[in-house]
């Protein structure tokens, strides 16, 4: 691996149209999705896919769904499912489409967590400019929000996902990542007013822990684990897993976004070094909760065996383990000095960790404005204030004025973000994707992660793309659809 | 919560620094410097615009 691991993000966005409702929302995610005004090609492989399968080495029957969402497709008839999904992909090599109602942006692989933020935050773009041609098409105003939650008892993801060799295995990950998933909301977490299940709160740390039901299993839409066993490498699976983490929340701090990666990747690195803490959590949905209620500060979390410890001094021992056995790289030592300065200054430097992490910069926010306004914690409308924090669109966001006024850390500018909606910029396999988009879509017929297919002189050429080899950005330059698959090929032998 | 003991190591032995055994306070998260941008939008959001706001589950 070379202590290298390469990861992505999909964000699926909260959508809201004057006028319409929940029970609209697959349509009207379908056609945001195809307004979008840019380049792009629109038939995704779905050959590859098996969300059914399970880490553990097994394949479920069939995935749960959340009951709710049943009574909304009542009478409802839809096209093929390919037609409702309405793929887009870029010539970035992201993948653009409507995944149960929320328009979802997958960024492209990415090696470094800079330029993974960076994508992170081009694809608010994309997203933003397909939301404003549906806007002017269908005359409504429209929204759209990077949050995972809609107040009234709904959450949509903000899914990271990192390539890791097979032989590491189910037990090793769970073991080395499964404390990190429960402690790294205190430097990750997105803030949410509320609750809306388990105890009453009145703010919390993660928007997504009120929607967790199991430790580990394979569901994504319902009975949500913290550590999900769904196996669909997306490569080839003797040789690769792709860990789906999908108790993260969507950041709109950059800063946050790299730190939420980071230190999944160093626990993952620690576990194939064989090096990873071992921490045995008595009730990690419990724990989850807990620590993303916790209004003292200090994080505790029960172990088995009735001893108990704090999320600080978990993070800390990944911290200390990744020091003391790893060779780090320029990423990895930045997580762990960014992640001790925040930690420190969530006891010290309040203006820091506002700039840093979401829940902070919310909360201040908040606070900020009940004290303008003389308001408290049980006002009602302080949800609309959470939600609006979360809005794309950076005239109108919450976010955006924080930004706007330099108190939080805020996103790098569109001289950097807007080449990355048509460009990548490391050697991954997302360049070949993201050339044969933008130089042969009249020979290319389908496309996934792991695969091209073109159709060349009445015959079909299926193009393997190997995770672990180099694309370099010349494989862009080139006309001719042959040589563009015979170079690839020469490079994977 | 149990009575039992504190680890604040983890099991499986590994050298690193010493950790601060005082725990930490409550996070003071203050009100943010400035504040006329923010205020000016804050006071145009509609109160019930998340009553409104309704999704379906994602993933």
């Amino acid at each position: 691996m070379n202590g290298k691991i390469l990861a992505g993000i999909e964000t699926e966005y909260g959508l809201y149209l004057e006028g319409r409702g929940a029970e609209d929302q697959v349509d009207d995610s379908m056609a945001l999705v195809r307004k979008y005004p840019g380049e792009c090609f629109v038939h995704w492989d779905y050959r590859y896919e098996s969300p059914r399968a399970d880490l553990r080495g097994f394949k479920l029957e069939r995935l749960a769904f959340d009951p709710a969402d049943a009574k909304f497709d009542e009478g409802r008839i839809r096209g093929k499912d390919h037609e409702i999904r309405s793929d887009r992909i870029l010539p970035n090599g992201a993948r653009f489409y409507n995944d149960h109602g929320h328009p979802e942006y997958s960024t492209p692989e990415c090696w470094s967590l800079d330029e993974l933020t960076l994508h992170d935050c081009a694809g608010q773009i994309v997203v933003l400019r397909a939301a404003e041609a549906f806007a002017e098409a269908s005359g409504r105003e429209v929204r759209v929000y990077k949050n995972n939650t809609d107040f009234h008892g709904a959450s949509y993801g903000t899914h990271e996902n990192y390539l890791v060799p097979r032989r590491l295995g189910f037990e090793n990950l769970f073991k080395a990542v499964l404390p990190m998933l429960v402690a790294r909301q205190v430097l990750t977490g997105a803030g949410k007013v509320g609750s809306e299940a388990g105890p009453k709160c009145r703010y919390q740390l993660s928007q997504r822990a009120d929607f967790f039901a199991e430790p580990v299993n394979t569901e994504t839409l319902y009975r949500r684990p913290i550590f999900n066993t769904r196996d669909e490498p997306h490569a080839d699976p003797r040789d690769w897993i792709r860990l789906h983490v999908i108790s993260g929340d969507a950041n709109m701090i950059p800063r946050c976004t790299a730190r939420k990666v980071g230190l999944v990747k160093l626990a993952l690195l620690l576990a194939v070094n064989g090096t990873a803490p071992s921490w045995r959590i008595a009730d990690p949905v419990r724990t989850f909760q807990s620590i993303s209620r916790d209004q003292t500060g200090e994080y505790r979390i029960e172990l088995e065996g009735r001893s108990w410890t704090t999320a600080r001094e978990i993070l800390e021992s990944y911290f200390a383990a990744s020091e003391a056995t790893l060779d780090l790289d320029d990423d990895s030592r930045w997580v762990v000095h960014n992640s001790r300065l925040l930690l420190d200054a969530l006891d010290h430097d309040p203006a820091f960790a506002r700039a840093q992490v979401d829940w902070a910069a919310k909360r201040g926010m908040l606070e900020h404005f009940m004290q303008e306004e003389s308001l408290d914690w049980d006002d009602p409308s302080l949800p609309a204030f959470d939600l609006e924090y979360h809005n794309v669109d950076p005239e109108q966001s919450l976010y955006g004025a924080l930004q706007e006024m330099g108190t939080v850390e805020g996103n790098p500018p569109e001289r950097e973000l807007v080449p990355r909606i048509n460009e990548v910029f490391e050697p991954t396999r997302a360049v070949a994707r993201g050339a044969a988009v933008a130089n042969f879509g009249d020979f290319l017929k389908a496309a996934s992660w792991s695969s091209l297919t073109f159709e060349i002189e009445g015959k079909y050429v299926e193009l393997e793309l190997r995770p672990d080899a180099e694309y370099p950005q010349q494989l862009r330059e080139i006309r001719d659809v042959g040589t563009f698959i015979e170079t690839i090929k020469e490079r994977l032998a | 919560m149990s009575d039992g003991d504190r680890l604040t190591r983890p099991l499986t032995p590994e050298p690193g620094r010493k950790t601060d055994e005082s725990g930490p306070a409550r996070p003071d998260v203050r009100k943010p410097d400035g504040g006329n941008e923010l205020l000016r939008r804050m006071k145009k959001v509609d109160p019930d615009q998340a009553k409104r706001y309704r999704q379906r589950s994602g993933e």
